[in-house]
């Protein structure tokens, strides 16, 4: 390899790249506050004995765990404005994409966990007066939120990498910056491996807490 | 009227008959003990009075008004005012492990009764003091022992001030040293006059803690007496075989 190093540029665009983490962040905060709770929503749903409920939750389901997030968000980007005549920056449009996209695999998150909540805890609230709305808030949520805490983080942290995609409809997150000054300079080994290792300095840390959070919620929830 | 009056209980999962027309009545001061062979329904009859169980015909009653009335599937009547007057504890913890021991008992009384916060903590300290586990108030369900476990959700009822409580089989997961210091909270519960209902294994508990004893088998009492009568001297053959079983006395 004839390379010669030269860090000068991408210690100069710096300040780029870190507006860009910004915005990477924010777009996971978003699209996390998504599937957070529209996820927990639609695991319920699921639960229904209704099919006319059941039926398009599934298929949103499978339809966004069985395509590649990338054609989601190009589809997005593209598509929704021609059908229904609006358009959306692709700052909203990705994090539109993201949060439905996460919504769909924490609802399954979610579902296993509330499965794995004692039927008992049920019949408790019932005898405790509690309705079935102070139940879900109270009883039901929380230690599904608890149960699911590992795999919601990794869903989680797994959008923040996914991200990186909104590069792709002009979205100027750390991607999209990082390919910018990359072309700009001429120096792709420098910036795109610097990107590389801020998205990296981001994930391992969440990553490795999942396992600690982990052991955690199997002692709090031990029964 | 007697205090508790169930008339004609009907109950069945799908095919199987569990109560065909059951009949039972039981007065403020009875502490009544239900025994019989397993699946006799005992446990389901709780469950019924508590409101767990979808009932398909009678009527269950307390203090004089009837608040189950069974109907075919769906369309059971029950009057939510009423049924918070029964409290019941399970044989399978389900003290909530997300909460404290604190939590556990606040959460019921602030949320669905309207109590205020520092209101229910006095209570619930109070509660908690009464029956020596005022140490463990801060602690989480996953902390305490079983026996422990048992004792607060008994608290937990009492918090809701129950004019009749249900104890299902809440010593029956229990290790066996652990059994005694929950029985002692019930005899105490008992002392003070709390009403009570209980499913149990455990014929000598039965013996000290009830006025009355009821003898179940399929769905049907075969025999109520007090307790020295009916463990002394039953006058039912099957209510002496199954004692014979249970007791291991030969003869």
């Amino acid at each position: 390899m004839n390379y010669e190093f030269n860090w000068f540029y991408v210690q100069k665009s710096l300040p780029d790249l870190f507006d860009g983490l910004l915005v990477t962040l924010q777009l996971t905060l978003w699209a996390n506050a998504i599937g957070l709770v529209f996820g927990f929503l639609v695991a319920l749903g699921m639960m229904s004995k209704i099919k006319l409920i059941t039926w398009p939750l599934t298929i949103y389901i499978e339809f966004f765990r069985c395509t590649p997030a990338l054609i989601q968000l190009v589809w997005f980007f593209f598509c929704v404005p021609i059908i229904f005549n609006v358009w959306w920056s692709g700052y909203f449009m990705g994090i539109l994409a993201l949060g439905l996209n996460l919504a769909a695999f924490n609802a399954e998150a979610y579902r296993a966990a509330i499965q794995a909540i004692p039927h008992s805890h049920s019949d408790a609230s019932v005898a405790l007066g509690l309705n079935a709305f102070q139940r879900i808030i109270h009883v039901i949520l929380p230690q599904a939120l608890i149960l699911a805490l590992p795999v919601l983080i990794t869903n989680g942290i797994g959008i923040f990498q996914q991200s990186a995609l909104v590069a792709l409809i002009s979205v100027e997150d750390l991607m999209y910056q990082g390919r910018y000054i990359s072309t700009q300079t001429f120096r792709p080994i420098e910036t795109l491996t610097t990107v590389a290792l801020i998205y990296f300095a981001v994930s391992f840390p969440v990553s490795q807490a999942v396992s600690y959070i982990e052991r955690r919620t199997k002692r709090l929830l031990a029964n | 009227m007697a205090f508790v009056e169930i008339n004609g209980l009907v109950k069945r999962y799908g095919a199987l008959s569990i109560f065909e027309g059951f009949d039972l009545k039981m007065e403020a001061t009875d502490r009544l003990v239900l025994i019989g062979p397993s699946g006799c329904g005992k446990s389901t009859l709780l469950r019924c009075m508590m409101g767990l169980e979808d009932i398909a015909g009678g009527q269950i009653s307390l203090g004089g008004k009837e608040y189950i009335e069974g109907a075919e599937a769906g369309k059971m009547r029950i009057d939510a005012k009423i049924q918070k007057d029964v409290g019941m504890v399970f044989q399978h913890y389900t003290l909530f492990p997300h909460l404290s021991v604190l939590g556990n008992l606040c959460l019921a009384p602030t949320r669905s009764r309207g109590m205020k916060k520092a209101i229910a903590r006095d209570k619930a300290m109070e509660l908690l003091q009464r029956f020596g586990l005022a140490d463990r108030a801060d602690f989480y369900p996953s902390q305490l022992s079983g026996g422990q476990k048992q004792r607060v959700a008994i608290a937990r009822a009492l918090m809701l001030d129950p004019k009749l409580m249900l104890f299902d089989e809440v010593t029956s997961a229990l290790d066996p040293e652990l059994v005694n210091e929950v029985e002692n909270t019930m005899q105490d519960l008992a002392n003070a006059g709390m009403p009570m209902m209980i499913v149990t294994h455990d014929m000598h508990f039965a013996r000290n803690i009830a006025t009355k004893v009821v003898f179940q088998e399929r769905g049907k009492v075969i025999e109520a007496a007090a307790p020295d009568e009916l463990f002394g001297n039953p006058q039912q053959e099957r209510t002496r075989d199954f004692l014979r079983n249970v007791l291991h006395i030969n003869g």
